[in-house]
């Protein structure tokens, strides 16, 4: 005989209370769990689609470059003789390859219409094998080839292409300032429209290739070399490689997709405090529904308590007592509803219910839950916590009884 | 019965009161009494007359708001917390009129418990406790839960569980009031056979005249104050 062992059995004296209170902590539970899910899944595919979306998970370029942010970057081109650091980061292991890429800003023309544009000079066959998105909606992509002057090709997004009132096969003039600051324009053909997921980027964004970027700005340079890996939870252990390489570059600086990706750690911060907020109406919830279970179940008790006392149980153990009774509804509570979340979720994720866009987004996503061993303990460990903390009036009311009036008591 | 040199119980001068509403209640008004070791005393009195109160205080379950209590020589009522509950555990033994089972536990773990709390090893707890259900007369009753045991055999159990860790003094306060009259026969002649077989000390609630003739000691009760001590002779 254990205390625990009478705590149990104390819970089942009243099998319909303690079943609604187990009912409402799995409940909770679930609701905690499936937010849980919900939320790792968004951060995971917000964070894939983030890094293969074209950010890559490492940046390597100059200092003073990467230390801005991207809109207070240098128009020009800074990191020379690319190819060769290239070559040596991409003998590191885990890095799937690298690509030089400039970052361009000017305008777009066709016939009377202009528009500000902000684009990027590629190599798709690099983006490629860094398994970089294409959100191809129109037509084809760049050639892997570099074009020949007066060949140059340009995707356009979607929204940049209605806004110019283009369509593949036509021509933009992409306008541009030089290293020099001369205005320099290229004509191009347009050859595909694509998407990069966000309305406002596809009204201004455009791709073209490298070689076409590099003469329309007059320079064999690149704004800096993006790093795609085989694993983006390797993404510090091959930075710090990518430093020890650099280590006698003083002048370049290497970041991580992270730091570059400010939108993801607002999305992570909304998304937390929504978490936590919601955690925290699941524990107010809880918290009042099991101490008012455990308040009544001691009312019932109060002259088994006086009779415990008169036999000389002690306080303390009293109290034991019923900390386990609520520990038990926790811990059973919380299995319940670890088993009622593991199923719903999975009930979920094979329904494929679509989500509508996110604010900003070009297309909905798929609600789906991804759920973690570590959620299942959080659940448990929290449950245990708010049944530890509902306990507290009904175990200070059962400690404080006076014997003779607990043994009168009817 | 031979007196041993030092008192079991060495009451003096016990005053206690209850507040019911605006109303006062003296429920003992300077209760001195002596309880000898091996004793059988019958406490007998109408209800109301502060028999239970005499037992709460005797008991350290309540304390006194003057007089003092002295059990096996340790003053009550300079004994802490800790040492009254410790004094509950091991030198008293409980039966109640309602019996008061723990009804989650087994006969066999009900009268275990007081064992349990206390610490005694699991090989000395099984051979007390089943030697007090034995001797009680519920050996192959150590499964029930108290709601499948009758009203006689709960008592008996209570009376088990009293008895089990060998207390000074079992303080039975109106054991035979909520069993019929052949039960509570039974119940009186089991606790004399335990207090002459084993020399346990019993201070015995009553207001029941048939027992109250059989008492070797009787204290009479009223209004709070002890009007009469009589000595008969054995149970």
């Amino acid at each position: 005989m254990k205390f625990a062992q009478i705590a149990l059995r104390n819970l089942a004296r009243n099998r319909r209370r303690t079943a609604l209170s187990l009912l409402l902590i799995a409940a909770g539970s679930v609701a905690i769990l499936l937010t849980a899910g919900f939320v790792r899944y968004s951060f995971g595919g917000l964070q894939e689609a983030i890094v293969r979306g074209g950010l890559g998970h490492l940046e390597v370029g100059p200092a003073q470059d990467l230390a801005a942010s991207p809109l207070e970057r240098s128009g020009f081109p800074g990191l020379a003789e690319w190819e060769g650091v290239r070559a040596r980061i991409e003998g590191l292991p885990h890095v799937l390859a690298s690509e030089g890429v400039i970052r361009l800003t000017g305008l777009a023309s066709k016939g009377d219409r202009t528009v500000a544009v902000m684009g990027l000079g590629v190599e798709p066959e690099r983006e490629r094998r860094m398994s970089f998105e294409l959100k191809l909606r129109v037509g084809a992509y760049l050639s892997d080839l570099p074009p020949a002057e007066g060949e140059d090709g340009v995707v356009l997004g979607v929204g940049l292409a209605r806004a110019l009132g283009v369509q593949p096969g036509e021509v933009v003039t992409l306008t541009a300032l030089t290293a020099d600051s001369t205005l320099n324009a290229y004509d191009m053909t347009v050859v595909g429209l694509i998407s990069t997921g966000l309305q406002d980027l596809d009204a201004r964004f455009f791709k073209t290739h490298l070689a076409s970027a590099q003469r329309l700005l007059g320079t064999d340079r690149v704004s800096s070399l993006l790093v795609a890996l085989d694993d983006t939870e390797r993404t510090q252990e091959v930075a710090a490689r990518v430093r020890d390489r650099l280590a006698g570059q003083p002048g370049l600086a290497v970041a991580d997709w992270e730091s570059r990706a400010s939108f993801y750690g607002q999305v992570k911060a909304l998304y937390s405090g929504i978490f936590w907020f919601l955690g925290g109406i699941v524990f107010v919830l809880v918290c009042l529904a099991a101490s008012n279970t455990l308040l009544m179940a001691i009312l019932e008790r109060v002259r088994e308590i006086g009779t415990l006392l008169a036999l000389g149980t002690s306080r303390g153990q009293v109290a034991a007592i019923v900390i386990l009774e609520a520990l038990w509804l926790g811990l059973i509570g919380a299995g319940l509803g670890n088993a009622l979340g593991l199923g719903l979720a999975a009930a979920i994720n094979a329904a494929h219910i679509k989500m509508p866009p996110p604010p900003g987004a070009a297309s909905g996503i798929d609600l789906r839950l991804v759920l973690a061993a570590s959620d299942f303990v959080l659940v448990t460990a929290l449950m245990l916590g708010v049944l530890a903390v509902a306990a507290t009036l009904p175990v200070l009311r059962a400690v404080r009884l006076r014997i003779v009036e607990a043994l009168g008591h009817v | 019965m031979t007196a041993p040199d030092s008192p079991l119980f060495h009451a003096l001068g016990l005053r206690k009161s209850y507040s019911l509403g605006a109303v006062r209640i003296e429920a003992l008004r300077g209760v001195d009494l002596v309880v000898q070791r091996g004793e059988f005393v019958v406490v007998a009195g109408p209800s109301g007359s502060g028999k239970t109160t005499l037992f709460n205080l005797l008991g350290c379950l309540d304390e006194p708001e003057a007089g003092r209590v002295v059990l096996d020589g340790v003053d009550l009522g300079a004994a802490s917390q800790g040492d009254r509950t410790l004094i509950r555990r091991r030198k008293l033994g409980f039966v109640f009129q309602s019996f008061n089972l723990i009804p989650v536990l087994s006969a066999y773990e009900n009268v275990e418990y007081p064992l349990w709390i206390d610490g005694v090893p699991a090989a000395e707890r099984k051979r007390r406790t089943e030697g007090a259900l034995a001797s009680v007369g519920l050996g192959d009753r150590l499964k029930h839960r108290p709601d499948q045991l009758s009203g006689g055999e709960r008592q008996r159990v209570s009376l088990a569980r009293a008895l089990v860790h060998d207390p000074l003094v079992i303080l039975a306060d109106e054991p035979t009031a909520n069993l019929d009259s052949k039960t509570g026969v039974a119940i009186v002649d089991l606790l004399a056979r335990m207090n002459a077989e084993r020399g346990t000390t019993f201070l015995f609630a009553t207001h029941d005249p048939s027992i109250i003739e059989r008492a070797p000691r009787t204290v009479r009760l009223k209004d709070g104050e002890v009007v009469a001590d009589e000595t008969r002779g054995a149970l």
